[in-house]
């Protein structure tokens, strides 16, 4: 859209009634024409002016703006062409080092999501059981004013926040510290239904919850085990690596309940049931250790706790492994040869492995497997989580979460809180300043303890703290706002309660591009404002890749329509809630500026907007096989300066781990930061690695480091940077050189063990290995035994008898709002469908593409059959990007004016478990029990 | 060549299918590359990306009876829709189904080998944007054709001579 139109759009807007007879005349040429078409009709229809006249103009000034790609997290790059002010097409950006120029569907779609005619064009309420047009400051008035009155009343932990998956490292950092200001621990986002379970899982065993390798590295390894993962549908560029590693001889193995796209490219496939992923690694370790395939060496100078494995896995045989699995013996044993004989091997997992109710156990199985192998550390080998949205890294790492403040400083400690109080208050980057008390004094106080060292709700089940009696969510009054900022509602499971909830409460805000099914789910005539958000193409900041990459975005073209960015909206809020002091940043790479004084547990120093934007500037001296500039201005860095990137003359991190570097060079090595239990000979020690580190790092053995001077701080906390140059200059990263921990003692699983999903196909096995007990989570009581049990007893094993799971489509993406709104994506994927397979359909009478109902013990979805080898007869599988249909309903009338998307379907979450994570309250929708018939 | 088509690479992504549809402004329900499936689900599931392969006896040429399709020199076959008069007979003999017609007009549509972006020096974008690079245009026609040789690629066959290799099989 033009300058010239959008400043005619802006002063008819502030003086409307007088200029209603106005015909606008705006010259463009024929390629600005087709998005001013759209734009003529839209001011037509509401009335701004009488006509719109466009004109023939002179030929389209071009301008080529380079950006990255806003969906998943793989980061590519490309080419934005912008004529006379209308984003109109893109080109490949061949010099990016991880893509070289490839995108899939869905980042050639950009330019139509960006511009399609379902964008939320301004802020609307849902008034009287109609959708309303009110201004920007209407807008920011009642939704301050609502929030400050739930906050006076009720206080602020009745307001639950979510979102911003997709938003910049600055916005997400703003987020985080609105809520901090606004006084609530009660903000969440994405990563708690995709990797919370891989973090946690990490964290704990190794010291980073991240993936270890960067894309690019995946050339290096020799053998590619994807358990877990469907990278070809939802990664795709991520496979043109694994293709080049394969051209060097790299085997690739899947492990699958599906024979997927991704299976389709194995060396060798094996088909598992959903669900049994522990007893499958563990059947693996227990074949490597029993025939002395293990890397001793590794394990005797970088772990501790391998006599606990050796324990667990000794129960899991292959005939054991077979009875839970259905993986016969011999395939068994294939995989375990092949990753054990072709090292680096690696473990490539997605949302396969970790959303389950023992998703932190499969993660940290999947670790302790990598470590017995002696891969972890290795370019191409080792743990290889490869993450959602483009921004879910950067966004996990800015703490958009209920446990922890940006950069990963617990809630549960106070000193998080001082930390953050000294932030806010010594950076220049804006006006405010704020004691710790002063913030403590904004968080409400129940049953005597202070809401501010507690950990708020999650995503995956916050609608319950609007539905359970106030007594059993752990504050002092039930949520009654909801602030849904780019967070669809039909990615988290229990749809009908969170329906419910959405119905019940009092104010439901939405910022998005776009309007989502959000808006048309709740059966309500009142209480929902929306508030039109700019997509990532309109914006500019970092953003964080899966590889701990951080990209800088530029604005391909300002804001379209009415939308504003996420940071102006930010401001304009907090101004109104009365901490805009704290947000009023000159420019956004202050936000930048100021995460590189608070973040330093993950050594966020040497990201800094300079060096971002040079690495951009400069991506042709880029070598692709490591990602490292050879020559030119960036000399020796690595593409992204992936974290941890301790100064900024630190080149980055590409591979976590790998102690055969030296520091300075992106050398790394397992957190220094745990002690030995209490029942082992040596506690209370710390946990360092052996005495020998690998020659020319430099580096020796060492715990955490401190300051040495003034008043001594751990390098978390220590703002001259003292502590992170004493390590370095000792050949050592900051957080030390310790150890992966096989055992975590005192979890309840301190190695993972098998536990039979909470719908499992046979009580016989749940007889064997049960879930856990019930227990609270996150201020919630989590079902576990109980639901288990329920399932037994009400015989869902039988009247639902085939196991559903779920996953993605390569054509669309999380929500959906955006690809579903895209006319191409609509036609090269059009309808919601579950995958069947052909004997199981004919027995029931289905033939391919009829209708069906798909029904489990929460409700039922109506859906065409696809008829596809892809699921054996035992299983069907159900992508979860759909919504607009609610059971068999459709919501399309209930979307404001025409603005439902192009495609729209029935929700898989309505129906999948409602099973839950004992760590993180990820929810388990990869197994859930269903059964098929004919609509 | 125009094309070289890794079959062992190809995801079925849709990649070179939207950005052939958003640059082109590609109508509804015309499909100027095609990605075709075999074997879906079982061992042995092979995608492989089908654009026009501008052959060097295109049969659709020959048999037009208008004469509204060409081939330049450098070996763009195009379709000059004001003399089509959609009988479909280059539909019928074409092996790769390149031909389409869109229902109001009547007329044909194919792939263009991005001829507008060739004519600015640049590279048909169903290749450039390969996610995984499996169907490749290079910067060149020369370029395709090194990085065939360096692969083992080789020519796709067919009686009317596509102009294009391949890489493994269906």
């Amino acid at each position: 859209m033009g300058t010239k139109t959008r400043s005619i759009l802006g002063e008819l807007s502030l003086s409307r009634r007088t200029f209603t007879k106005i015909t606008a005349v705006v010259a463009a040429t024929a390629a600005m024409y087709k998005g001013l078409g759209k734009l003529a009709n839209y001011a037509k229809e509401t009335g701004y002016v009488e006509d719109v006249i466009v004109e023939a103009a002179s030929a389209a000034k071009t301008d080529k703006i380079k950006s990255i790609c806003s969906f998943c997290s793989v980061g590519c790059g490309y080419v934005g062409v912008v004529e006379d002010g209308v984003f109109t097409g893109m080109e490949p950006w061949e010099d990016h080092p991880i893509n070289q120029g490839g995108m899939c569907s869905k980042g050639t779609a950009l330019v139509d999501v960006t511009n399609s005619e379902k964008r939320l064009k301004y802020p609307m309420e849902k008034v009287g059981g109609r959708w309303k047009k009110i201004s920007w400051d209407e807008a920011i008035d009642k939704v301050g004013t609502q929030l400050n009155s739930i906050r006076d009343t009720y206080g602020p932990d009745s307001v639950f926040m979510c979102g911003l998956v997709h938003g910049s490292n600055e916005e997400a950092y703003l987020f985080r510290k609105f809520a901090m200001l606004f006084g609530t621990n009660n903000i969440d986002h994405q990563a708690r239904i995709c990797h919370s379970t891989t973090v946690q899982g990490l964290l704990y065993t190794f010291g980073h919850g991240a993936m270890t390798n960067t894309t690019i590295a995946m050339k290096h390894s020799k053998c590619h085990f994807f358990f877990g993962s469907n990278a070809a549908e939802a990664h795709p560029v991520f496979m043109q690596k694994i293709f080049d590693a394969k051209d060097r001889g790299a085997k690739i193995v899947v492990a699958d309940p599906r024979f997927t796209k991704t299976a389709a490219k194995a060396d060798f496939y094996v088909r598992f049931r959903p669900g049994s992923d522990i007893a499958f690694l563990y059947g693996l370790i227990n074949l490597i250790l029993e025939n002395g395939w293990q890397d001793q060496e590794y394990i005797d100078n970088r772990t501790y706790g391998i006599d606990y494995v050796k324990e667990a896995v000794k129960h899991y045989t292959p005939e054991v492994v077979e009875k839970i699995t259905w993986v016969p013996p011999e395939d068994l044993l294939k995989v375990a040869d092949m990753i054990a004989h072709n090292k680096p091997s690696n473990l490539i997992w997605s949302m396969g492995a970790t959303q389950h109710s023992v998703g932190t156990q499969i993660i940290r199985a999947s670790a302790i497997l990598q470590c017995i192998l002696g891969n972890q550390g290795e370019w191409g080998g080792g743990c290889i989580p490869v993450r959602g949205h483009c921004n879910v890294q950067g966004v996990t790492d800015m703490c958009v979460l209920s446990q922890f403040l940006p950069g990963y400083y617990g809630v549960s400690s106070e000193a998080s809180w001082s930390w953050y109080a000294k932030v806010f208050s010594e950076t220049d980057y804006t006006s405010g300043t704020i004691s710790l008390d002063e913030l403590k004094a904004r968080f409400d106080t129940y049953n005597d303890e202070s809401m501010m060292t507690k950990k708020g709700f999650t995503v995956s089940r916050w609608y319950e703290a609007v539905l359970k009696p106030q007594s059993e969510i752990g504050q002092r009054n039930n949520v009654k706002a909801v602030v849904l900022w780019g967070e669809a509602t039909s990615s988290i499971t229990e749809m009908k309660r969170e329906k419910e909830a959405m119905e019940k409460m009092d104010l439901i805000v939405i910022v998005d591009p776009f309007p989502t099914s959000a808006s048309a789910m709740p059966d309500r005539d009142n209480g929902i404002i929306l508030l039109p958000a700019a997509t990532r193409q309109e914006g500019t900041g970092s953003v964080t890749t899966t590889g701990r990459e951080w990209q800088w975005r530029d604005v391909i073209v300002p804001p379209l329509y009415e939308s504003k960015t996420d940071m102006e909206i930010f401001q304009l809020l907090s101004t109104k809630l009365g901490f805009g002091d704290h947000f009023d940043y000159k420019s956004i790479e202050d936000v930048t500026r100021e995460i590189n004084v608070a973040s330093r547990w993950i050594g966020n120093q040497g990201e800094t907007p300079e060096r971002m934007k040079r690495q951009k500037a400069n991506a042709h001296t880029f070598e692709t096989e490591y990602g490292r500039a050879v020559g030119g201005p960036c000399d020796g860095e690595y593409w992204g300066l992936p974290w941890p990137c301790w100064s900024t003359e630190h080149p980055g991190t590409p591979i976590l781990y790998n102690d055969k570097a030296p520091v300075m060079e992106g050398g790394h090595d397992f957190r220094g930061k745990w002690t030995y239990p209490d029942n082992e000979p040596n506690a209370g020690e710390q946990i360092l690695r052996a005495e020998t580190i690998p020659a020319g790092t430099g580096g020796t053995p060492s715990f955490y480091y401190w300051s040495a001077t003034g008043e001594p701080q751990k390098y978390g906390y220590d703002m001259t940077g003292e502590a992170n140059q004493l390590a370095l200059a000792d050949g050592n990263p900051p957080s030390g050189r310790g150890r992966a921990r096989l055992r975590v003692a005192g979890w309840i699983d301190e190695v993972p063990i098998h536990r039979e999903p909470i719908e499992s196909p046979d009580p016989g096995l749940v007889a064997e290995y049960p879930t856990y007990e019930d227990k609270e989570i996150y201020k919630l009581m989590t079902e576990f035994k109980t639901e288990q049990q329920n399932s037994i007893t009400e015989k869902r094993h039988i009247k639902y008898p085939i196991v559903l799971t779920t996953g993605r489509q390569v054509e669309h993406h999380g929500g959906s709002a955006q690809t579903r709104s895209s006319k191409y994506l609509a036609e090269l994927q059009p309808e919601m469908y579950v995958e069947i397979n052909p004997s199981l359909a004919s027995g029931k009478g289905i033939k391919h593409w009829d209708f069906v109902w798909v029904e489990s013990a929460r409700g039922r979805c109506r859906v065409r059959a696809y008829l596809t080898e892809r699921v054996n007869e035992k299983t069907v599988f159900m992508p979860y990007h759909w919504a607009g249909i609610f059971e068999g309903e459709s919501y399309e009338d209930r979307y404001p004016g025409g603005s439902a998307e192009y495609s729209i379907g029935d929700s898989v979450n309505i129906i999948a478990s409602a099973g839950y994570d004992e760590q993180t309250q990820m929810q388990e929708t990869k197994v859930a029990l269903c059964n098929i018939y004919k609509a | 060549m125009k094309f070289l088509i890794n079959i062992e690479r190809c995801i079925d992504c849709g990649g070179c299918w939207v950005a052939c549809k958003q640059t082109n402004d590609v109508q509804e329900e015309i499909q100027r590359i095609r990605i075709v499936t075999v074997n879906e689900g079982v061992p042995g599931e092979k995608s492989i990306p089908v654009p026009c392969m501008h052959c060097d006896s295109p049969a659709c040429e020959a048999v037009c009876p208008v004469g509204a399709i060409t081939k330049r020199s450098d070996g763009i076959v195009l379709v000059d829709q004001s003399k089509c008069i959609g009988c479909r007979y280059c539909r019928m003999v074409c092996p790769f189904g390149a031909p389409q017609y869109e229902g109001s007009s009547g007329k044909m549509d194919k792939c263009t080998y991005c001829v507008e972006l060739i004519d600015e020096g640049l590279r048909p974008v169903c290749g450039s944007f390969c996610a995984t690079k499996a169907l490749y245009v290079g910067k060149s026609e020369a370029d395709v054709d090194s990085e065939a040789s360096k692969i083992g690629a080789s020519k796709l066959a067919s009686v009317t001579n596509p102009d294009a290799y391949v890489k493994g099989s269906m």
